[in-house]
């Protein structure tokens, strides 16, 4: 470990480490790479990584005409500590965690608000991954605090296998599905015997609906053995609970009519008094788990970049190496000395000069995309999709403007307090997000695939340009920009504003001519309105509205 | 080789047909026949595993045999299950493989690498991978077009374009409903609607000058997809078809999915895929066999019909398979389980010699006896059918990958 011996602020800061790494790599790969980013690529594409929406004009405006040599460390502390880091944090872990599973019988999922809120207080709260992450695999949905938190065995029906598969993919990186039935052919490290052993962990869990309390919890008995048989070779296993690399756990022997806290019946859910479930949280979210780490670290690179530096991300093994495994193992050590914590490690990666890069091409050609030699050009995700589109329009900010009014009217003194808080924030977009659940539904891929595999389809095209629900957004009503840009007569205005809420830039000449050239007979501001709306609603069809760059 | 003057197609004439500008669904099949065609695919996809014992490999009065009888088919010497009787009477004109050996007996992983032709993640399926492999210039309607009833156990969808990207990914049609939002929003005008797509392109056309990458290619061509999507909406209307034709083809989704999948080939769509769902019998196996077997014989028979009849059969590959096969053992509540090591498929149609066997299992069907075929053999029988070079490489995104498993080979006793 490079690290050894020193604290943790006496080696080089993390963000340079990745920078001289992938200038090293860079070079021995001949490949240039792209410049600096402009500043208004840089604010548009940050503000979609760390709070997952589009900037509003208004933050825009202030960022461009900043003057401060530091504007760019400033930007990112300031998006990491607002509420709606919490929030965007929220949605992309709900995202990671269920992948959009829903239980068979769907009235049996726990709570979203709940789920989210949950997970929404542990980014606030900056929770360090490994308690997240035992919090999760700990709670049978019992335990008032972390009751959400049990979404991640509901999602899949505490269906063991589901689990068990779930369980190596999400927290370590690795799918080990094949090696279900045999030694996976095509992996020297994938083994049935590490599948069983993860398997053995949750393989007396089972889904409890209580129809009494009408919330769903976790059973576990406290008996059942695991025993394998190879479809290849007549091998036949038995194993106790075992992570891969690690030692079986064997359980303790327990008094005969005593291994339950609560026996299961048909009316209620199996407490055993040894929890083969309770070792699996215990024993998995740690440094000496192989894997636990570097998925961390390489699913915060993929937040940032679009793609993992192991990629897909859930199959790390010695057949696909990452593309850059000095950095990632860099992140790796980083985040075993700073304990799990994300915050930190996001604003390490946007720190770096290769996530400050430009969305220009350097010398014309695509570089390879693992090279990350450019920046990403990737597709919003049906989430980031949903909240750039209701800013685009001013849907946000109307929204918190009305909330706002009100409680500056009945408790002045608070309203200090509540912009800072993620669950007053929080209620706020709850209202929005019913109003725009058909923009995720039109967006959204298959349960289980994860969205740095999502790609724009015709299906989300056809959305964009007939949905009605889309006409809703552009349409020149009240209480939106159109408000704003009906009232501007002069074109170089109403082009820079309606530039700075759509492409978060200021226009180039010939754009600023287009609309100039739209609005030549346009004299009154319905006129303007209604001469402005079928372009607004272009740009919002545009690539560069449509990707991350 | 008369398919050889495709390259000669121009622009204007390629255009006109994949938009039929008189309405190509209009014209007389015949008028669609007489010129020369693409070449293209259909995938009938058995979705949770037909039983070869049950298909196309009978083990009568054998162990593993269950109740079922063999019979003869129009091929000498060759017999399949007597769930099957109008496909035994054109054997003649199908090729059938009885030695697969995918060592997958798994659903998702099955379907991806069946559909892949390898286990390697992130390649495209067959129906994407070919969808780009015979592009032509001028092709506008979505290259490939899938079919299937909603179903809670969607993982026929898996994979789908890999890293071919958004372009060559499969639309989905969904219980015979053409995609949503196919017609243009009420209350607004031609006008605005010539400025919101001139906004767009000159848009597209600006950030493209500094941001000339793939991805952004990939998004312009979903606006073009969508617009002969909306042009060509019809295509997707049954009600076009006479009820004696519903009726033909089976009025349960498999049978109508068919039916449409017949119209989209004719509309110029290159490849299109119809699910048949729950073969998956782990119990009752041989009760849900013959309702399985039931729907697809009949079918399956009346599409071969008319694509023969409508002379589409030469330019089109048909592709019979599932993402396994089943157990030979018969399990405790009758069923049949998920099984990879020996089971069948069968081909017709563009470059498939017609009335061959290939390979053989073992007198009980637990191993494969001569002839084994992989995922990746197959694969490259599917492209060598269709006239590609399956030794080809695709070059994108600064990466080479071959477009088939290079450690296979397609299968020649089966190619015409």
């Amino acid at each position: 470990m490079a690290g050894a011996g020193l604290s943790a602020e006496e080696v080089m800061p993390l963000h340079a480490q990745i920078d001289g790494l992938m200038t090293k790599d860079w070079a021995a790969a001949k490949i240039t790479p792209a410049a600096l980013s402009t500043d208004a690529e840089f604010f548009r594409r940050l503000n979609l990584d760390l709070n997952g929406v589009i900037p509003t004009p208004t933050e825009t405006r202030e960022f461009l005409d900043g003057q401060q040599a530091d504007r760019r460390p400033r930007a990112i502390d300031a998006l990491l500590s607002r509420p709606e880091y919490a929030l965007h944090m929220a949605r992309v872990f709900d995202v990671i965690l269920a992948e959009r599973r829903l239980p068979a019988v769907k009235s049996y999922d726990v709570a979203g608000t709940a789920w989210r809120g949950y997970l929404a207080e542990s980014f606030a709260a900056n929770k360090p991954w490994d308690v997240i992450v035992r919090e999760i695999l700990a709670s049978d949905g019992s335990d008032e605090s972390q009751a959400a938190a049990v979404k991640f065995y509901i999602a899949r029906d505490a269906e063991p296998h589901q689990l068990t598969r779930d369980v190596a993919r999400v927290f370590l990186g690795t799918d080990l599905q094949c090696a279900q039935c045999h030694d996976d052919p095509r992996f020297d490290d994938y083994k049935q015997a590490d599948y069983f052993g993860i398997y053995a962990f949750v393989s007396r869990l089972s889904f409890f609906r209580d129809n009494k309390l009408n919330r769903s919890f976790v059973g576990e008995k406290a008996v059942g053995d695991v025993t394998f048989t190879s479809v290849f070779a007549a091998n036949q296993g038995k194993t106790d609970p075992r992570l891969p690399g690690g030692k079986m756990i064997a359980d303790p022997i327990m008094e005969k009519g005593k291994e339950y806290v609560m026996a299961p019946s048909a009316t209620a859910r199996g407490v055993p008094v040894y929890s083969r479930r309770k070792q699996l949280a215990a024993q998995m979210p740690r440094a000496e788990t192989p894997g636990f780490s570097r998925n961390l670290g390489n699913r915060l690179w993929a937040l940032m970049f679009g793609r993992g530096l192991v990629h897909p991300l859930d199959l790390h093994h010695a057949k696909n190496p990452p593309s850059h495994p000095a950095v990632l193992a860099a992140i790796e050590q980083w985040l075993v000395l700073h304990h799990y914590d994300i915050k930190g490690c996001l604003r390490e990666i946007a720190l770096t000069r290769c996530y400050q890069m430009s969305g220009e091409l350097p010398g014309g050609a695509e570089p390879p995309v693992d090279a990350f030699a450019v920046a990403a050009m990737r597709a919003l995700t049906p989430e980031q999709m949903r909240w750039s589109l209701l800013q685009a329009t001013g849907r946000i900010e109307a929204n918190f403007l009305r909330t706002l009014e009100q409680l500056k009217k009945t408790k002045p003194a608070e309203v200090e307090a509540k912009l800072k808080d993620w669950s007053w924030r929080k209620d706020g977009y709850e209202l929005l997000e019913k109003q725009s659940s058909a923009v995720i539904a039109a967006f959204s891929p298959l349960p289980g695939t994860d969205d740095s595999k999502v790609d724009p389809v015709v299906d989300h095209t056809l959305f964009l340009l007939n949905s009605p629900k889309i006409m809703e957004l552009v349409k020149a009503s009240p209480g939106t920009p159109f408000d704003r840009w009906a009232a501007m007569s002069d074109p170089v205005a109403l082009a820079e504003d309606v530039y700075l809420s759509i492409f978060n830039r200021r226009p180039i000449a010939e754009e600023t001519e287009e609309i100039a050239r739209l609005m030549t007979s346009a004299k009154t501001p319905k006129a303007r309105a209604e001469a402005l709306q079928p372009l607004v609603w272009g740009l919002l069809l545009s690539a560069e509205f449509r990707f991350n760059h | 080789m008369r398919h050889s003057t495709i390259a000669s197609i121009t622009r204007r004439e390629a255009i006109a047909r994949t938009l039929g500008l008189a309405g190509a669904a209009a014209m007389a099949p015949s008028a669609l026949a007489t010129s020369p065609h693409r070449k293209q695919l259909l995938v009938l996809f058995l979705s949770g595993g037909a039983s070869q014992l049950e298909t196309w490999d009978p083990k009568p009065g054998t162990k593993f045999g269950g109740p079922f009888r063999a019979i003869n088919t129009s091929l000498d010497g060759v017999r399949i299950g007597e769930l099957l009787p109008r496909t035994a009477k054109i054997m003649h004109r199908l090729a059938v493989v009885r030695s697969v050996n995918s060592n997958l007996p798994d659903h998702e992983k099955g379907h991806y690498a069946i559909q892949a032709g390898r286990l390697a993640p992130g390649y495209p399926v067959l129906g994407s991978a070919v969808a780009k492999l015979l592009e032509q210039p001028g092709d506008i309607l979505p290259g490939y077009i899938t079919l299937r009833r909603d179903g809670p156990k969607a993982y026929t969808d898996t994979g789908d374009a890999g890293f071919l990207g958004a372009k060559y990914e499969g639309v989905r049609v969904i219980n015979g409903l053409p995609p949503d939002n196919l017609i243009v929003p009420a209350g607004i005008n031609a006008a605005a609607l010539q400025t919101r797509d001139a906004a767009r392109r000159a848009a597209d056309e600006r950030f493209l000058r500094t941001h000339a990458r793939s991805p952004i290619n990939g998004y312009g061509t979903t606006f073009d997809q969508a617009s002969a999507l909306m042009q060509r909406r019809e295509i997707f209307d049954l009600k076009a078809e006479s009820p004696k034709d519903v009726e033909r083809y089976g009025r349960h989704d498999f049978g109508q999915n068919c039916m449409l999948a017949r119209r989209l080939l004719e509309a110029g769509v290159p490849c299109v895929r119809v699910v048949h769902f729950d073969w998956d019998a782990h119990q009752d196996n041989f009760y849900w066999h013959q309702m399985r077997c039931a729907e697809f014989d009949r079918t399956f028979v009346t599409l071969l019909d008319d694509l023969e009849q409508r002379g589409m059969l030469e330019h089109t590959l048909v592709v019979v398979t599932g993402e396994m096969g089943r157990t030979p053992q018969i399990n405790n509540f009758g069923g049949r389980d998920h099984w990879g090591r020996a089971w069948s498929m069968a081909m017709a149609g563009c470059g498939i010699k017609q009335g061959v066997v290939h390979g053989m299992t073992n007198d009980l069907g637990t191993e494969v006896k001569e002839d084994e075929v992989g995922i990746g053999d197959l694969f490259h029988t599917y492209l060598t059918a269709l006239g590609i070079d399956s030794s080809a490489d695709y070059h994108l995104n600064g990466q080479t990958n071959p477009v088939a498993d290079p450690a296979a080979g397609p299968i020649k006793a089966v190619l015409a």
